[in-house]
This record gives C-alpha cells, structure tokens and sequence, in this order.
C-alpha cells in the first residue's frame, strides 16, 4: 500500500497538479509559456528549416505522424527539436466518443511526449468514430449536458494518462444537434472549469462554424473565458456558397483576419501558428502569413519589449 | 452519424436541423463526401506508382471498393493502406492481373522500410574483426528494416519505370519467381531485385544458419569451386548496402 502511494505520488508531481483536478473548480496547472509565431510541421519543409534559419519561433507537429516505429520521421523531429520548442497536435484522440479509451494510443502518446517534451499536447472536441473504426475526421458532438459529463470525465482519464494536461481545439462543424442545450462556447467553457484542460482556439473554425450555423463569431469568442486559451490556429478554407468547408489548405482569408484580431484583444498574446493540412506551399509562401500575424499582434496589442526568442525569456512571465 | 458517413444511412438526419443557408442533406453529405475523399487521397499518396499506373478513373474505383471493404482501424492514416496488396490479389478484377497487386506490394514494402524501427547497421570493420577461425559460426542478422517480397510478374520492372515517369513495360508473368527487397539506410530507402542464388542464400542466412552452411548451400545451388567466392560477393553486397544489422558467433 505504501509504495503504491508513493508512486500515486510521483505521478501526481509529474504531472503539475492535475490530480487536483479531478474535483470541480479546483483545476489548477501552471500556464504554459507563450511562444511567440509558429507554423504546423509538414515534412516538405524539413529541409529549408534546417538548412535556413526562417524567422519561425516554434512548431506544432502531428502527433500520429511521429507514432511510428523509426525512421526518417523521428530523426527530423530530433533535429527541429534541439532547436526549436514544439507542441503536440492529434487528431485521433476521440475525446468525447461513446468507445471506451484507447489506452493504447493514449500511452503511445505519452511516450512520444516524454521524449520530446513539447511546451503542450493538444486535440480536438470531436470524436473520430466508435467500433474500432476511425473515420479520419473530426466530427460533431451534441453540446448537451450529458456529453458535457461524459467529455469531463475522459479528459480528466486522458490527463492522468497522459501525466500532463491536454489542450482541446474547437472544430469547424457543418451540422448542428437538435437536442443540444448548450452553444459550443459553454460547453467549452464549462469544460475547462471542470478539468482544467486548455482550449486551444481556432480562429479560422470559429469562423466556418459560425458562417454555417448562422451565429456570430465574436459571440463565440465572448463565450471563451480569457484566461484557457494557450493557442491560437490561424487557416484558410473553402466557400462553398451556402456553406464553408474547412479546408486548410488556402491562405488565410481577411475575415479570418479580422477575426484574429478580435481574438488578441480578448484573449492577448496567446501563441500563434498557421496551419496548413493541404496544398501545402513552399516555407517561403508561409514565412509573409507568420508575419502578418507577428505584425498584427504588435499592431493590436504593442510591440513586445524584448527580443524575439520568446520561450526561455517569457516562462516566467506567462504563469 | 457513423453509419450515416460508412453505410449512407439516413436515420441521423432526424437529429439535425436544416441550417440558416442550407439543406441538412446537403451538410451532411460535407461528411459523407469527406470521408471517402480524404482515404481516397491517403491512398493516392501511399501508393502514387499504382495510382499512375492505372490513371484516376481505375484507381479511384479500386479506392472507393477497398475503403468501403476496409475502414480505418488506425490512428495514424498511414496504415489504412496496409491491406491494400492482399485487397488486390484476393478482388476480382484486380486479382486477375497480378502486377496490380504486386506494383501496392512494392510500394508497401518501401513505404514500410522507411519508417521502420531504427536498428544496428553491420559494418565491414566489425565483421572483419573476427579471426579466420570463427567466419564457419556466423550467423548473420539482417537490418532491421529490411523486406523481401517474392514477385510473380515483372511488377518491379512496371515500377521502376513509373519511379522514374517512364512508359511502363507491358504486363507479363516471369517464368520464376523474383525476389525483390526493400530497406532503408542512411541514404534512404531502398528497392532491389536480388538474383536467385543471393535471394537463397538471404533466406537461410536469416533463419539462422551458419556462414559455413551458407557456403555448402551455395556450392549446391551452383558451381561448388566458386561458391565461397560467391558467397563473399554477395555477403560483401549486403554490407555495403547497409542491409545486415549485426552478426553473431556459434558452435
């Protein structure tokens, strides 16, 4: 008995406090640090960003990509990370599906996480299919108060697992539940009340989702409490009329930059990253987006006093 | 919904609204449409040799007929296609052109050997440091990421072609077998045929039997006065190409 308390123990110090979490509005982990402009790693760009020096200030990789046994994928992300912080992104998690946890990835996760240690691991408020099925798309939820339990409940398993918190994303959703009693916006809100995990806001979603469900955009970014949001997601899509599709694979358009703007107002220097899934262009066409957003950050909120290598200046700061 | 997006049920559409533009048909079909494209394009990807061989109206229905047999079971989308090569040699009509399967198989192989566990590479200066008297007990090990495939057509002719955006050559069944592999070392991935006696020769080395016996089993296959000859060549080759990952004495 007494080593398995010591062990609960160690884990509970591994993982910043997130025990703690596991009862209602006490959900307490240390902020993660701010870090400053970023971009998604895709692999047709390893050799520019190693061979230059491209003004990128971190990255966020796929977390799946990197899910294999060896390999060219794994060596890459050795080499960007001894010189760059990165965070971790999935897209498999299935937080709030019905199908038990799939405590095999969720290790596999881990272990990809303890070896590169990223600044946060993040994933979608979706499920991805139930069955042993993946579907490979992040699909909507019904914002009731049942799911709001059922999602609470797996986030507060994935975090122990994990041994860190977890950062959710918004998702762009094409159809809407007619048996949700909540708006999308509560149901994070609350969720982040109760397990502490942190949000991680897509400006670009925000907008599709807003556009096809007919609301508007800054009433769902009123709704997001102020101090969750350690990630921003900028990213272009597909009009398609009566509808958008989130594509990722376009330049960010001007609405979404205009709502990005928003955005800082409300939520501040929050760390920001393009992200492009599709069509993806050579570094350089990315490097003028990442500086828009540098430049429309300062413009909105001021210039930052400091340099430019913001991790190891601003850790502190940021808690 | 899942049925809804797998089995093009419709009971969902009770439990969603029309939105402020549009149709809840139409919304849904975004996800139904979705799916099939994004492993469509998972599978266009893995397998770029197949899909120019048989242009994007053959590919996109063997696509559409192995998503709809096979859904995802995995997290990462680049094991969807790993079912591909049997789909296609166990499907009419791909089974009745066995280069079809073959040419999935090969790209298969390669796509495995590049992400394959990192392990050892045998290097000429560790085997050489084996005194003369131990070279009859070894027993040597194969890279880590390495994979042999055995071919009935002339797929890897069809794929080396398309590698290289040449015409491929016409489809034909080789009188034997070839033995094709697949690896990766620190220059990439790699793909060659390797010969009948070297493909022998491979295959005993990695169930385990002794150089010695590696020596007699040349001999038998062929020349016995040049076997030992041979058998250096061939296992001088594999060092070079990084495909042995280590080597251990017995007896």
């Amino acid at each position: 008995m007494r080593r398995h308390a010591t062990v609960a123990a160690a884990r509970l110090l591994r993982s910043g406090g997130q025990m703690r979490a596991k009862t209602p509005d006490t959900a307490v982990s240390q902020r993660p640090p701010r870090l400053g402009f970023g971009l998604g790693l895709r692999a047709q760009h390893y050799g520019e960003i190693l061979d230059g020096a491209p003004p990128i200030d971190w990255f966020e990789v796929i977390s799946e990509n990197y899910m294999v046994p060896g390999g060219q994928p794994l060596a890459m992300l050795e080499k960007i990370r001894a010189r760059y912080p990165i965070v971790m992104h999935g897209v498999s998690m299935s937080i709030a599906s019905t199908a038990p946890p799939d405590l095999a990835y969720l290790d596999s996760l881990r272990s990809l996480a303890d070896r590169f240690e990223p600044k946060w691991v993040s994933d979608h408020l979706c499920w991805t299919g139930v069955h042993g099925v993946n579907l490979h798309d992040l699909l909507p939820i019904p914002y009731t108060q049942e799911a709001l339990d059922h999602v609470a409940s797996r986030v507060h398993l994935v975090q122990e697992r994990l041994g860190r918190p977890l950062t959710l994303e918004n998702v762009s959703t094409y159809v809407r539940f007619e048996h949700s009693d909540m708006t999308e916006w509560e149901f994070l809100a609350e969720l982040t009340r109760r397990t502490g995990c942190w949000l991680l806001f897509d400006v670009n979603n925000v907008y599709v989702s807003a556009f096809n469900h007919g609301y508007d955009p800054l009433t769902f970014l009123d709704g997001i409490p102020a101090d969750r949001v350690v990630q921003f997601h900028l990213a272009g899509h597909s009009d398609m009329g009566t509808y958008i599709i989130d594509t990722h694979d376009a330049p960010v358009c001007d609405a979404v930059w205009d709502l990005y703007r928003a955005a800082l107002l409300r939520f501040g220097r929050v760390s920001t990253m393009i992200e492009r899934d599709d069509n993806i262009p050579p570094l350089a066409d990315l490097i003028p987006e990442i500086a828009r957003a540098r430049d429309l950050a300062d413009e909105v909120l001021g210039p930052v006093p400091t340099s430019r290598a913001p991790e190891p200046a601003r850790s502190h700061a940021s808690a | 919904m899942q049925r809804a997006i797998l089995d093009g049920d419709d009971a969902v559409l009770a439990l969603i609204p029309d939105s402020p533009r549009e149709r809840r048909e139409v919304l849904l079909d975004v996800y139904r449409n979705g799916y099939t494209l994004r492993l469509a394009e998972v599978l266009r990807s893995e397998h770029a040799a197949l899909h120019a061989y048989l242009g994007d109206e053959t590919f996109d229905d063997l696509a559409r007929a192995y998503i709809a047999a096979h859904p995802s079971r995995t997290p990462n989308a680049r094991w969807f296609a790993a079912a591909l090569p049997t789909f296609l040699a166990n499907t009419e009509p791909y089974s009745d052109h066995a280069q079809i399967a073959e040419l999935a198989a090969i790209e298969r192989a390669s796509a495995d050997a590049f992400d394959a566990g990192d392990g050892p590479v045998l290097g000429l200066d560790a085997l050489a440091a084996f005194l003369p008297e131990h070279w009859p007990g070894l027993v040597l090990m194969p890279q880590s990421s390495a994979r042999l495939l055995t071919l009935s057509s002339n797929a890897l002719a069809i794929w080396t072609a398309l590698d290289a955006d040449e015409e491929p050559p016409e489809p034909a069944i080789l009188a034997a077998p070839e033995t094709v592999v697949a690896w990766r070392s620190q220059h990439g991935t790699h793909i060659r045929a390797m010969p009948p006696e070297e493909a022998m020769m491979w295959r005993e080395a990695v169930k385990g039997l002794t150089f010695a016996g590696l020596c007699e089993m040349v001999a038998t296959y062929d020349d016995p006065d040049t076997a030992a000859l041979r058998a250096a060549t061939h296992l001088q080759g594999w060092i070079s190409a990084g495909l042995l990952g280590g080597v251990r004495v017995t007896g």
